[in-house]
């Protein structure tokens, strides 16, 4: 079967297995920066942003996500042009192997965009997700609260 | 990797009409797709085909004579978000919402998934058993309401093969109920090992009414009917609270299994019992 997707920005047809998840489609397609690991939903390191709502793309059906507008790494920022939550990231010290560093961005992404004054707790929430088992958490809360003041400046 | 290996068709159908035409012509061989979460993580490989529930304008959280009535599709984060949900029972539902699994697999768990599943280990079932939650199931022509005792104590999966959960129906209380529930983990983000939660009608300091569940006991969850009891017309004290857990340590309907031992769980279900209340004296 054939799905329509808008991936960061551009529009795309793939074709599909019924019982396929969004995360197989997704790196048969070219999009290696979606890790895939647990296909359980429990690590976060296939999150990516459907209409701007992260989600575990390993635990997605990729037919549930027909017409939909999803969000990889590479939508947010790239190495020419990272984005500040990127650039807050690495200045701080919290990437090490960077396995899980695309969906910890992408779900703080996400909350910035909703939020852009969280608190740590509220930080914390929206990272619960996504498992790092290198550099821990207490870098990536403050990547995220550096790239606030990173993206206040910005503007 | 393909879990879902003999799925040959996906359908989105316009119409409840449709939807459960297709399950009820499968014979056993279709699935309900809520969020997905189910089906994806726990593949049930004679599944070959899969219903998405998305056209159907389940999306939902409203007020209606007197009670909230959420949609099946809603998810543990938009109810979490939800306004009639904010102040509810002073904030303690969302609260409780707000701790089940993690952020991503909130956005992707719906509420009415969480109750056709029936999975032992949900937070949602104990939640809205204790909150005296009324489902709404549809044929595709008439709805039908059903306590969610009597969901369950029916054979609510012979139920679902020719009707579908469009919705729950959670009572409006006033200010003289109190709500807690209490999740067992290992860590933050795990599925519980015992979980329970306890709403109760409180009038100058009397247990007025009462109602208990406990999930993940390692079975469905249940209404502990003898705790209720056990409650009402008794003053709220620290005293009673003692009495409380050793009440439901001798009375519990909890067991054993590779996770956890009966006994452990039995004690685990006496002080949860009895710190939820501890938190409710304070309210």
């Amino acid at each position: 079967m054939k799905v329509h997707y808008t991936i960061n920005g551009e529009k795309k047809i793939f074709e599909i297995k019924p019982g396929e998840v969004l995360l197989d489609v997704l790196r048969r397609n070219g999009y290696s920066e979606v890790k895939g690991n647990c296909y359980m939903g429990t690590c976060g390191a296939c999150t990516v942003l459907i209409d701007g709502v992260p989600h575990t793309s390993c635990t997605i059906l990729a037919a549930k996500v027909d017409n939909k507008s999803i969000t990889t790494i590479k939508g947010v920022g790239t190495l020419q042009h990272p984005h500040p939550l990127q650039k807050a990231f690495v200045e701080k010290g919290a990437v090490q192997c960077g396995f899980c560093t695309p969906g910890a961005i992408l779900s703080a992404y996400a909350l910035l965009k909703e939020n852009p004054n969280p608190t740590d707790e509220e930080i914390k929430k929206a990272l619960d997700g996504n498992v790092c088992r290198c550099t821990g958490y207490v870098q990536q809360v403050e990547a995220v609260k550096f790239s606030i003041k990173l993206l206040k400046e910005e503007k | 990797m393909l879990k879902l290996k003999n799925v040959r068709q996906c359908f989105m159908p316009d119409s409840l009409q449709e939807a459960v035409d297709i399950l009820r012509d499968s014979q056993g061989k279709a699935a309900i797709v809520g969020g997905g979460l189910d089906i994806t993580v726990f593949p049930r490989p004679y599944i070959e085909k899969l219903i998405f529930l998305d056209k159907l304008h389940l999306n939902y959280i409203k007020e209606k004579n007197s009670e909230i009535r959420v949609g099946a599709t809603v998810t543990i984060t938009d109810m979490e978000r939800s306004l009639l949900i904010k102040n509810y029972l002073r904030g303690r539902v969302k609260e409780i919402l707000g701790e089940v699994a993690s952020q991503l697999l909130r956005n992707q768990i719906t509420i009415g998934g969480s109750i056709a599943r029936g999975h032992p280990y949900s937070d949602i079932i104990p939640l809205v058993y204790a909150l005296r939650g009324r489902i709404v199931l549809s044929d595709g022509k008439d709805d039908e309401e059903l306590l969610i005792d009597d969901f369950y104590r029916e054979n609510f999966r012979e139920l679902l093969k020719n009707k579908i959960v469009t919705e729950i129906r959670l009572k409006k209380y006033d200010d003289s109920y109190r709500f807690g529930m209490k999740r067992f983990v290992r860590n933050a983000t795990d599925i519980p090992l015992l979980n329970v939660a306890l709403l109760i009608k409180v009038e100058k300091n009397i247990i007025k009414d009462a109602s208990i569940s406990l999930g993940s006991r390692p079975g469905i969850a249940y209404r502990f009917i003898k705790g209720e009891e056990f409650l009402k017309g008794k003053k709220i004290t620290k005293e009673l609270a003692e009495d409380f857990q050793e009440f439901t340590e001798e009375n519990v309907d909890v067991g054993g299994d590779a996770r956890l031992s009966k006994t452990y769980r039995k004690h685990l279900a006496g002080v949860y019992s009895k710190n939820i209340l501890l938190n409710l004296m304070e309210v």
